[in-house]
Order: C-alpha cells, then sequence, then structure tokens
C-alpha cells in the first residue's frame, strides 16, 4: 500500500491556523503606526526650522497599492487609494505570506463555453468561506438571518465602488429586483434565489426593502435558510450596476428605437438576449464590476486578458490592497496535448482545471525543466456505481432493493486492488460521503461496507434468497428465470482509467454470481437514457461532497438523475409528480425519510443544526447504500510555477467551492514579479 | 460556352436549397440539442446546473420550436439580412466568427497547397522520367511514407521535436504578446515562425498524394504517339514533356480545384485541432460536436456552397485546358 498523502480536516485547519497566525502578527504591524518617511514631507515648505503644522502634513495613507496604480494617482488619473476603498474593507486572509505587488498570471481555457477557469477566478459573491470552510461575508460587510429563516438583512460595505469609480450601494440591488429579478423579457419566472415556493409548487417573489444606502432587506414568503450557501456562487444576481445597465433595458433607456437598431447591428434577435450578453464581464469589458481583475477584451478571444481593478474592495493583513498580481491571462487551446505540451514546457502559471490525475508522471517528468511544481488537492469526485433502484425492469427493481443485495455487492468489491492497479494506489477506499475536510465529514458512512469479503458477499446473497444458479455459475432470480444481468452504461471511453476501474468491478461481481456488462454510452444518449429512467445501472462519479448543503445535497437527495441510482424518483419528485418518467417511490420506503428530513433543513434557520439533520440523511445512506462507492479522495493535480505563492496543499477541488481558486485568488503572487511580466 | 455557364449557375440554386435543407436536418438528427449537450457538459466538468436557466435560455433560443421554423428563421435570416444567426457556445454572431478566422485559414490553406504543388509536381515528373531509377525508388519511398502517415500524427511529433529539440513555442499561429496586439511587422515575422509547423504538416500529406498522381498519369502519357511524335521531330526532351504531357497530366489538380476551395476555408481540421490552429476547421469541428446548430449549419452551408461553385470553376478550368472537353460539352 502506498502512502496516504490526504489531508484531514485537523491538518488542514492547523496549516489555516499557522496562516492565520502569520497574518495576525503582520496584522500587529500596520502601515498607520509607521513613521512616515522623509519623503513625504512636503517639497515646498519652507527651508526653515519652523515646524511644520500638523494639519497641513500630507495625510498618511491608511493602506498601500500597486506600483502601476501609484503612478496613475501621482498623474492624477485615479483617486487615492484610501478613497478608493471601503471604510472597512474585506481582510484577506493569506495561505503563505503577504505578497509583492506585479506580474502576470498565465493560465488556459478551451473557449466560451469554458468561461469557468475565468469566472472561478474572478467572480465576487456576497458570501464566501474562510479556509476552514465556514461562511464569511464578501462583498459585503454582514448579515442577519431572522429565526424563521424568512427575512434576510444584508449589510454593504460604505465607500465601496464600482470599477468605473461610482459607490457600491443598495441601489444596485434595488435595480436588480426592480428590473431585472422578475421582469417577464430577463427572467420568465421570476429569479429562483429571490423567490420560495407555495405548497402548490409555485414561485412567490420576496419582497425587499432598502432602508438606506448600505442595508438591503429581503422577506420572503416562506422559510429560505440555504440563501446563504446560493449566494456564494451567485454573482450575477442580487445587484447590476443599473446606472451602465440601464441604457440597455428597453423600458428604461432613453430611446427604445435606437436601443432595438443596436440590438439587430449586434446580431441579436430581441432585447434581452443583449441585455444578459452586456450583463457579463467577460462579453462586455465596458461593465463596471467589482472583481479584483477586469476583462480586458472578450472571453471569444485567442487570448483573454485580465487586468487589476484599482476600486478592488480587499486588502490583505498588513493594509496592502488586492490583488497582488497585475494582469492575468487565458490562452485558448483545442485539445488537451497542447495544454500539456505548454505545462511541461513552463508556460503555464497555476492551473487545475483541464488537468488529469491520468498525467501525474508526465507532469512531475518535466517539473525542473518546466521550472514548476505539481501541487496536490483533493478532489471531491468519488468512483461510484449506481443501480438505479427505480428501475423500470421489475425483476431487476427487485434484486437491487434488497438492502442486501446491495451490501453484498459493496463487499465483493476489492477496492485496494482497484486502487493499487488503476491508480497507482492514490485514493482511498470510501464510500460516496462528505470529504474529511468537511464539516459533514462522516466517518460512519465513508467506512460502511468497503472491506473486500466475498464470502460475506455470498452469503448475503444466499440470505436473500438468490440461491440458484445457472450452468455458468450466475445466480437467477427468484422465480427460476434469469440469469440475473444487467447493463453498466456510462460515458468511459474504452482504454480510460475509468472504463478499466468499472471492468473491474463487473469481474468482481461475477465472482460472487453476478452478471453485469459494460456499455459505453454517447454523452448525448446516456443523457436521453437517465432522463427516461431507462437505465439499468451506470457508473458516473459523485462530487459535491466538500460542503453537501450547498449544492443542496443533490446527489444524497436523489434529485440529480445523471447519477442514476434513483432517476424515475428524483424524476418524480423534481417535477411534482408530473413527469412521464417519473416514479413514485413506494410507500414506507426510506426515501421519504430523506425527503423529510431534507424538507426540515430547508426550514431550519441554525447551520448547526442544518449540519445535525443532515447526519440523519448519512445515517439512512450508511444503512442502506443507495449508491456503491468505491474508491475517493482523489488527488487533483494543480501545476504551480516555482515562485509563484500563496498555493498550499490540500485544497479541497470542488464547484461549490470555487475548485483551485477557494484560496482567494487576488492572494497569489510572485517572489520576483518583474520575471513575469507577460 | 457562356449559355453554359449560365445554366450551370442557374442549376446551382435548387443544389444549394437542397444542402440547406440537408445540413439543417443532419445537425439535428443526434438526440437532444445544443443545451442538452450544454447542460450534460457542465455536469461532467462538475458544475452547478440550474434547471430554470436553461428552461429559458431553450426559450430564448427557440429550441422547442418545430424543425421548419427553426429553418425558416435562420434560412431567411442569411438570404433577407445576411444574418446567419448567433453562435450559442460563442454568444456572438456566426458571421463575425467565422470571418474573424477567415483571413487566417485561406493563406494557412494556400500556403501548403501552393508549397505541395511546387514540390510535387516536380518531383513527380522526375519520377515518371526516371521510372525504376534509384532516385525513383528512393523518392517513392518517402512518399509512401508521407501519404500512409495520418497528418494528426506528423503533427504531434513535428511539435514534439520543435518543442523539445529546438525549444520553440509551439501551439497556436502566434506568441502570447501577439494574439491579441494589432497588425505590425513583428506579428507577420511571428506569424512566420509560426507558419512553418502547419504548414509542412499539411503540405507533407497532400504532396505525398500529387505525386503519385503526377508520376501515374505522366507515365500513361509518356508512351503516346504524340510523344513520340514530337521527339521524333527533333524537339527538346525538356520542353517537350513540360509542354504537352506534364499539362494533360495536371488534369486532375483542376478537377480537384472544387474540393480545394472548401477545404480552404475548412483547413485541414485535425491538424489544425492538434496543433490549436485558431482557424475555421476546429471551429467547425467543435459546433458539429456541440450542437452549436447556426454555426454548424452555417459552415456546412458555406462549404457546400464553395464546393458546388469550385466544381463549376473546375469545370470551366479543364474545358480551358483541355480542348477535347470543351468540343465534348
Amino acid at each position: 500500500m502506498s502512502q496516504r498523502r490526504t489531508i484531514t480536516r485537523r491538518e488542514f485547519l492547523s496549516l489555516s491556523a499557522v496562516a492565520a497566525a502569520g497574518a495576525v502578527v503582520s496584522a500587529c504591524a500596520p502601515r498607520a503606526t509607521e513613521a512616515p518617511p522623509p519623503t513625504a514631507a512636503p517639497t515646498t515648505a519652507p527651508p526653515t526650522a519652523t515646524p511644520v503644522p500638523e494639519a497641513t502634513a500630507v495625510p498618511q495613507p491608511t493602506y498601500s497599492e500597486a506600483p502601476m496604480l501609484a503612478d496613475l494617482v501621482a498623474q492624477g488619473t485615479l483617486p487615492p487609494v484610501d478613497e478608493r476603498l471601503p471604510k472597512n474593507p474585506y481582510v484577506c486572509q493569506v495561505a503563505e505570506s503577504i505578497g509583492n505587488y506585479g506580474g502576470t498570471m498565465r493560465r488556459a481555457f478551451k473557449g466560451v463555453s469554458d468561461r469557468w477557469g475565468p469566472t472561478k477566478h474572478n467572480d465576487r459573491t456576497l458570501i464566501w468561506f474562510d479556509q476552514n470552510l465556514n461562511m464569511v461575508p464578501r462583498l459585503i460587510e454582514s448579515w442577519e438571518v431572522s429565526d424563521d429563516a424568512t427575512t434576510f438583512t444584508l449589510h454593504l460595505r460604505e465607500g465601496m465602488k464600482w470599477s468605473d469609480g461610482t459607490d457600491y450601494t443598495s441601489d444596485a440591488f434595488k435595480w436588480f429586483y426592480d428590473h431585472q429579478a422578475a421582469q417577464p423579457d430577463l427572467n420568465p419566472s421570476p429569479w429562483e434565489k429571490l423567490t420560495t415556493r407555495d405548497e402548490a409548487g409555485n414561485k412567490v417573489l420576496c419582497e425587499a426593502e432598502f432602508p438606506d444606502a448600505y442595508t438591503v432587506v429581503y422577506r420572503f414568503a416562506h422559510p429560505k435558510p440555504l440563501l446563504p450557501y446560493q449566494t456564494t456562487r451567485d454573482f450575477n444576481g442580487f445587484q447590476t450596476p443599473g446606472h451602465y445597465m440601464k441604457q440597455f433595458h428597453i423600458e428604461l433607456c432613453d430611446d427604445a428605437d435606437a436601443l432595438q437598431a443596436e440590438v439587430t447591428a449586434a446580431g441579436f434577435n430581441a432585447w434581452n438576449e443583449y441585455f444578459t450578453d452586456r450583463n457579463l464581464w467577460y462579453m462586455n469589458p465596458d461593465r463596471p464590476q467589482v472583481m479584483p481583475w477586469l476583462s480586458k477584451n472578450m472571453l471569444s478571444e485567442e487570448l483573454f486578458l485580465m487586468e487589476r481593478n484599482p476600486y478592488y474592495f480587499a486588502v490583505d493583513p498588513a493594509g496592502n490592497q488586492l490583488p497582488y498580481l497585475d494582469k492575468v491571462t487565458h490562452r485558448l487551446f483545442e485539445t488537451t496535448e497542447v495544454f500539456n505540451l505548454w505545462i511541461t514546457n513552463g508556460e503555464i502559471d497555476m492551473q487545475y482545471r483541464h488537468t488529469s490525475i491520468a498525467n501525474y508522471s508526465l507532469y512531475k517528468e518535466s517539473e525542473a525543466s518546466g521550472d514548476y511544481r505539481v501541487v496536490l488537492g483533493v478532489m471531491a469526485e468519488h468512483l461510484a456505481m449506481q443501480l438505479n433502484l427505480s428501475c423500470k425492469n421489475e425483476k431487476l427493481a427487485e434484486v437491487y432493493n434488497d438492502r442486501n443485495v446491495r451490501i453484498a455487492l459493496s463487499l465483493a468489491i476489492n477496492r485496494d486492488e482497484i486502487n493499487e492497479l488503476v491508480y497507482d494506489g492514490m485514493l482511498v477506499p470510501r464510500q460516496y460521503s462528505p470529504l474529511p475536510m468537511s464539516p459533514n465529514y462522516y466517518e460512519k458512512l465513508s467506512n460502511a461496507y468497503i472491506e473486500y469479503d466475498p464470502d460475506e458477499a455470498n452469503r448475503l446473497l444466499d440470505e436473500a434468497g438468490y440461491t440458484e444458479r445457472d450452468a455458468e455459475g450466475f445466480r437467477l432470480f427468484k422465480d427460476g428465470s434469469g440469469p440475473i444481468s444487467f447493463t453498466v452504461e456510462s460515458t468511459y471511453e474504452a482504454g480510460t482509467p475509468l472504463e478499466d476501474a468499472v471492468q473491474l468491478m463487473i469481474g468482481y461481481w461475477a465472482d460472487v454470481g453476478i452478471k453485469a456488462t459494460y456499455k459505453y454510452f454517447e454523452r448525448a444518449l446516456y443523457t436521453e437514457h437517465y432522463s427516461a429512467n431507462e437505465i439499468e445501472a451506470a457508473s458516473w462519479g459523485g462530487d459535491r461532497t466538500v460542503l453537501p448543503l450547498a449544492p443542496e445535497a443533490i446527489i444524497f437527495r436523489g434529485v440529480q438523475p445523471d447519477r442514476p441510482w434513483c432517476p424515475g424518483w428524483g424524476l418524480w419528485f423534481t417535477s411534482n409528480g408530473t413527469d412521464a418518467n417519473g416514479v413514485e417511490p413506494p410507500a414506507g420506503h426510506w426515501m421519504w425519510d430523506i425527503w423529510d428530513i431534507w424538507d426540515q433543513i430547508t426550514k431550519e434557520p441554525d447551520p448547526v443544526e442544518q449540519n445535525k439533520l443532515f447526519e440523519g440523511i448519512l445515517d439512512i445512506w450508511a444503512e442502506e447504500l443507495p449508491m456503491i462507492g468505491v474508491l475517493g479522495e482523489q488527488p487533483g493535480t494543480i501545476i504551480v510555477k516555482n515562485g509563484f505563492r500563496n498555493i498550499v496543499e490540500g485544497v479541497p477541488l470542488d464547484d461549490t467551492t470555487g475548485d483551485e481558486h477557494f484560496l482567494q485568488t487576488e492572494t497569489y503572487f510572485w517572489d520576483e514579479p518583474e520575471k513575469h511580466t507577460t | 460556352m457562356l449559355g453554359y455557364i449560365m445554366r450551370r449557375v442557374l442549376l446551382m440554386i435548387p443544389t444549394l436549397f437542397a444542402i440547406s435543407i440537408i445540413s439543417f436536418i443532419t445537425i439535428q438528427l443526434p438526440p437532444g440539442d445544443y443545451l442538452t449537450s450544454y447542460a450534460a457538459q457542465l455536469r461532467q466538468t462538475g458544475e452547478n446546473v440550474d434547471e430554470d436557466e436553461i428552461r429559458s435560455l431553450r426559450e430564448r433560443y427557440g429550441l422547442g420550436q418545430p424543425v421548419y421554423v427553426q429553418y425558416y428563421k435562420w434560412i431567411s435570416g442569411i438570404l433577407l439580412r445576411g444574418d446567419w444567426g448567433q453562435s450559442m457556445e460563442w454568444q456572438k454572431p456566426v458571421k463575425d466568427l467565422i470571418w474573424e478566422r477567415m483571413a487566417l485559414t485561406v493563406v494557412l490553406s494556400l500556403v501548403a497547397l501552393l508549397v505541395s504543388w511546387f514540390v510535387a509536381i516536380p518531383i513527380g515528373v522526375y519520377s515518371a522520367t526516371h521510372q525504376y531509377s534509384i532516385p525513383d525508388y528512393i523518392l517513392s519511398i518517402i512518399n509512401f511514407i508521407g501519404a500512409g502517415t495520418p497528418g494528426f500524427m506528423i503533427a504531434l511529433v513535428v511539435m514534439w521535436v520543435a518543442m523539445t529539440r529546438l525549444g520553440l513555442n509551439v501551439g497556436g499561429l502566434f506568441s502570447q504578446e501577439y494574439m491579441v496586439a494589432p497588425w505590425s511587422w513583428d506579428k507577420v515575422v511571428d506569424l512566420l515562425k509560426h507558419l512553418w509547423i502547419p504548414v509542412i504538416v499539411i503540405a507533407i500529406g497532400s504532396t505525398a498524394g500529387s505525386i503519385r498522381t503526377t508520376r501515374a498519369n505522366l507515365l500513361d502519357e509518356l508512351n503516346k504517339p504524340y510523344v513520340e511524335m514530337a521527339r521524333a521531330k527533333g524537339l527538346k526532351e525538356g520542353k517537350l514533356i513540360w509542354k504537352y504531357p506534364v499539362r494533360v497530366a495536371l488534369n486532375p489538380f483542376f478537377s480537384t480545384v472544387g474540393w480545394s476551395l472548401a477545404s480552404l476555408i475548412s483547413g485541414q481540421t485535425l491538424v489544425a485541432v492538434v496543433l490549436s490552429l485558431q482557424t475555421n476547421g476546429p471551429m467547425m469541428l467543435r459546433a458539429l460536436t456541440s450542437q452549436d446548430m447556426y454555426l454548424a449549419g452555417s459552415f456546412l452551408l458555406l462549404l457546400s456552397t464553395l464546393t458546388v461553385i469550385g466544381t463549376l470553376v473546375s469545370d470551366i478550368l479543364l474545358a480551358w485546358v483541355d480542348p477535347r472537353i470543351r468540343l465534348g460539352g
């Protein structure tokens, strides 16, 4: 067994504590208390011994700024840094140390539909996570939730500004609420995050109040305790720079005919398409932003350019305005072969997206020549098998729904062998469950039935009543027909490690007399299949295991049909029973208990209580094993150029937490920025 | 002759109409639409997919409408307003996307085509006139290797050599600093530094084929009586070969202009994908796989139009160089 390089929650916490301690030390020596440097004395002061009166001395700025901005301030084209920052700026903790200003970071992407690299890197939302995965206010200064979880009060940062220098106030939230959230052309159905559903399942828009420039109050008709989570990945909602966007709004613009002409000239059919396009920061460099870097051209270009936002609202613990890096570039590639060549040639400065653990040795080989290092994070993804419990084939459904069968099929898998043969032992045998650094980590589920015990598996299958076998040794259905046989569908192409792993599992199951075959499905066809509940079994990894509540536990609740452990039930639930392919779970089934507990969670305002309730769902999972998890905690390869800092080992890599951008991207910096200017 | 051309031009109209319908239907044939493939792609990379967003996007793009309504919207836009629709994947008008890349695509394909002709014709002629000599054997061996190795494979090898042995920056046609810079002398020089890799790779594949064609055709001609006659009359060997049999042997080059025209804009798709060239080929391939229907449909329509026009041009060229065809028509 090779070494386990996973990082536990405890280790990750202690690591963050070290970083935080460093931050405290540096915070103890704030710039404001430093003696003013002699150059600060006005040059026009008379050369006499008369002391300069206190009041006329040039005020020492509280905060520091990047040299490229200091130049602009000196030229008079930009206000001083203290005026650009809010009164109470967001203080960003740094993972390693306080950084240097300057330099460019180079990354790669695959086109507009692959916008997630740039957006996860740059989007700033109302609330984000600290290094211990607790929610902390980011764009806003603080927020409050009422006891019944229906009223949310947001407090904005006084003096914060959009990138064009306009004040960032509750006006932006009011504009969004009044003119966008429920505007029928822009949002045919009111914007999800500002609505709740009544008993009949209809959306009800919340009420909103804007008592002053820095306060926003949302009153929902029903409890919405998970709203803070929902804000963490939402960047284009809640607020809009109405002072800029109103020129593209048909009801608010000065000249509707002129706008219509502009829409047609730009190649759009209707004003709402044009509005949506103009509202995307990566397609419209003119739109005011609140992000660390501003787009300088469009994402549809071969090289997407981003440059620092002089009005960015955050500082490091030493009072330096962030970000440290001057520029970020994203270069377009078509195939991963070219991307890999760029990596090994040292042309990528920091990237996890589009790298693959399958290329680990390739990356390691060229570490020296490419002058980079491979930093490992922990992926949320699991290798897993899904048996369709809501299967249309009734005989198979009967087999799958026998708890003993699922446990037997889990015990029959030799996880260590798969790990060694396919993944060089770099993964960890576990069920699909929250990662060790997650507040929802639940060992009982992670370790449930993961030992390799074919004898016990055989015994359980016999006990379940599948004792008769055919000539080849495969077990028959209870009525003597058979053998029990099903198809495992997946989009893993032949020859990939994932396909190898699935074939191994099929072999282990054959050893205990269960016949399964693997079939590759093209993605579109696979989608058709699960959305029609036509699938018998599948293998698709389960992720969203860092903070399962943030993405509303869609996999644990079975409402994400692409991990088809119960697509029929999921479709029935999400469509309120109207989907033709939906199937109602049998009365008294534990599926109902999961949905009941979830219902309580969505009414519970206290996050601690939410997590406690969620444990109930995990308990059912540990008991019933709805999905057969195999391996997890897969290391994710983050390519980091030597001298590029504030990236640490062991970061969780999940969509929910922004993948490699979980750590604050504005704190990335170069040891020697002058060497990285292009 | 003029009447012939007129007739051919008129025939092109129903042909193109049929092609546009077929290509539009073909794009719609795979299950799902752009948004299902988009949603699946998001899920695969671990993104959240908001069903509401997908629904409202579907409405916005009119994907729920019957095929003939979608077709009518698309084709009437092209015919009446020159509007090729909006690419869903790139969120930009199709027209802009294709034109942006057109210049580079045409330059690359044209240079590669010319290089391959300049190399292939002399070698082909030499091989034919020196049939079964040692140089002919050597050239033939190289030739078969060239014809037998897939272009993308050569591209990977050349790229690897260029990067590890020559220390060049590979992938794409420009260095990072010139990618979005306006055109300048330095940018042209930078382009030339990168252009040779794709040109060589693309030229190798087509050169090999052209050499074989030239050689075989010329061999057919060399023994014809008119060649003997010219030789008997004392015409110089070099002049004789180049003026008479070579001209006839080049017929295939003219008759393939029809396809060459289309491949000028689609480029060498596979090679361009491997080399990450920002030409039209990779964009078309992606549009097809992601079911970005207006972009894919426009590409197919454009390619078919060029093929139809190219066929006409090659017929005219053939009639021009070969009197037998002219009179037969």
